[in-house]
């Protein structure tokens, strides 16, 4: 079955193809004509004001959110026609970490890997790789609502890392760490962006300049700049694009 | 992918306090029902013995015990499926489902499996105790299983209806008394009088008409087929709301 699904494919390197992305939640809350395409190894950073559009942005990428026009693909299956084949090679993490209080770290972690259709040895496998990756080891048999806000953040990352996707969005990854854990972070991402491609808002341009290699400016629901992160002054880039 | 999304929800619900004090309520509430309704049949067992077609004790307890246990059953499963969706909404959780290789079908379903799961520990619980009778007294299983899917096809109605509502708001209070107000609606239904032609359909909605075949030994077809439209319709709409909050955001 996998096979005959995968013999649907759209042929292409990319990791990540959006284009023309429109969505109208309110008269406030809009997203208008967003392109994106990202290839593995690309770390992109999603700048804007709050309310600019980055978080609608990611859920239509995430497929929590359908588009009123436009198209997603991921890793060349599309959102719309092949929804679970799409959806199973992405990671997401929203704002709001997706954690149930009453879960064991290792429960939950195992329940996430479950539903994205790992199972048996790989399941273990991938379990103990991200509870590593994620310095999780001294919380494993603890419950996540005991947790304190950097670990929850780290436990919603090492889920939407679990199953090795092709595409990792995180919003606002950076939210709750402490400066350490930051660092951490960091790392993290440039090792899964070895293999994947990760978009991630942020309204840290410091945080976007340290990790990404490239950067998309979002203002008021429009992609005013997408551009290679070349290390020169990201805050009068940001400042530009936003007048 | 229906079994993990149903052991989830059922041993979420078993760690849940609320769900155990509920366990205690109904199982003293069946011990109570169980020996008063077994001293009445003693009491009244000479009485009965006198008529021309006398009731045994597995016809009187189906009707005195486990039929008025679909009352207790009606209101008990919208509480243990209220939190199913509404919780997830609330708790932002829903964003895990949403993003995963999880289609709304199964969502649903292994979320109803999961509540009717524990639901069905109790059911088992309520029949048990007349089966246990079966160490002393001769009892007539068929009816005993008449009245049992019964029971499960009134107590899996409740819970699609609980599920229901639970798709369709944030607050789990609110998810609980639309759809109490609505299955208590339709138990109602079945004791109203309508004089009128035109709504004497309405008493076919009625849960309550629907059980009393099951519970005198005689399954009728279009009972069964009430009750299985019934879950599958709750169960529908349910998919078809979650389908919608991709496109609505909420």
């Amino acid at each position: 079955m996998a096979a005959v699904l995968d013999n649907n494919k759209e042929s292409t390197n990319f990791a990540l193809q959006a284009a023309s992305l429109n969505k109208r939640l309110s008269a406030n809350a809009a997203v208008s004509n967003i392109s994106l395409n990202l290839q593995r190894g690309e770390v992109l950073g999603l700048l804007g004001l709050n309310g600019a559009g980055k978080t609608t942005t990611l859920r239509m990428l995430s497929g929590v959110l359908v588009p009123d026009s436009g198209t997603v693909s991921i890793d060349g299956f599309s959102l719309s026609d092949q929804p679970l084949q799409a959806r199973s090679r992405l990671g997401y993490l929203p704002d709001q970490p997706p954690l149930y209080d009453d879960l064991r770290v290792n429960e939950y972690l195992i329940l996430a890997g479950k539903i994205r259709g790992l199972r048996g040895k790989q399941l273990q496998e991938r379990q103990s790789t991200v509870i590593e990756q994620c310095m999780l080891g001294p919380v494993v048999g603890k419950h996540i609502g005991a947790l304190s806000k950097g670990y929850k953040q780290r436990v919603g990352l090492a889920q939407a890392l679990i199953h090795e996707p092709a595409l990792l969005l995180l919003d606002e990854p950076s939210n709750g760490l402490d400066p350490q854990q930051l660092e951490g972070m960091r790392t993290l991402i440039s090792d899964v962006a070895v293999t994947s491609a990760v978009i991630l808002s942020t309204h840290l341009l410091s945080e976007a300049q340290a990790i990404c290699n490239r950067v998309a400016i979002i203002h008021e629901g429009h992609l005013v700049t997408d551009q290679a992160s070349t290390g020169e002054d990201l805050e009068r880039i940001f400042q530009g694009a936003i007048q | 992918m229906i079994t993990t999304i149903a052991h989830l929800e059922s041993r979420r619900l078993l760690r849940n306090m609320q769900t155990w004090v509920m366990v205690a309520i109904m199982a003293a509430l069946f011990g109570y029902l169980f020996l008063k309704q077994l001293e009445s049949f003693l009491v009244v067992q000479e009485t009965l013995a006198a008529q021309d077609h006398p009731i045994g004790l597995s016809g009187f307890m189906s009707v005195r015990y486990l039929e008025p246990l679909c009352l207790a059953f009606t209101l008990v499963a919208p509480l243990f499926a209220m939190r199913s969706f509404s919780e997830e909404y609330r708790q932002q959780t829903f964003a895990l489902w949403q993003s995963s290789p999880v289609s709304a079908s199964a969502l649903v379903t292994g979320k109803f499996l999961g509540v009717f799961t524990v639901l069905a520990m109790l059911i088992a619980l309520a029949c048990g105790m007349l089966f246990i009778m079966k160490f002393y007294v001769a009892i007539d299983i068929p009816l005993m299983l008449s009245a049992a899917l019964g029971l499960i096809l009134c107590t899996a109605t409740c819970t699609a209806c609980g599920i229901y509502f639970s798709t369709l708001t944030h607050n789990s209070l609110i998810a609980i008394v639309a759809s109490l107000a609505l299955l208590l609606f339709s138990w109602l239904l079945g004791s109203a009088n309508f004089a009128s032609l035109p709504v004497q359909f309405l008493k076919d909605l009625s849960i309550a008409n629907h059980l009393h075949g099951f519970f005198q030994g005689y399954i009728q077809t279009k009972d069964i087929a009430f009750f299985v439209l019934s879950i599958a319709l709750f169960l529908g709409l349910s998919i078809i709301k979650i389908d919608a909050l991709r496109h609505t955001g909420q």
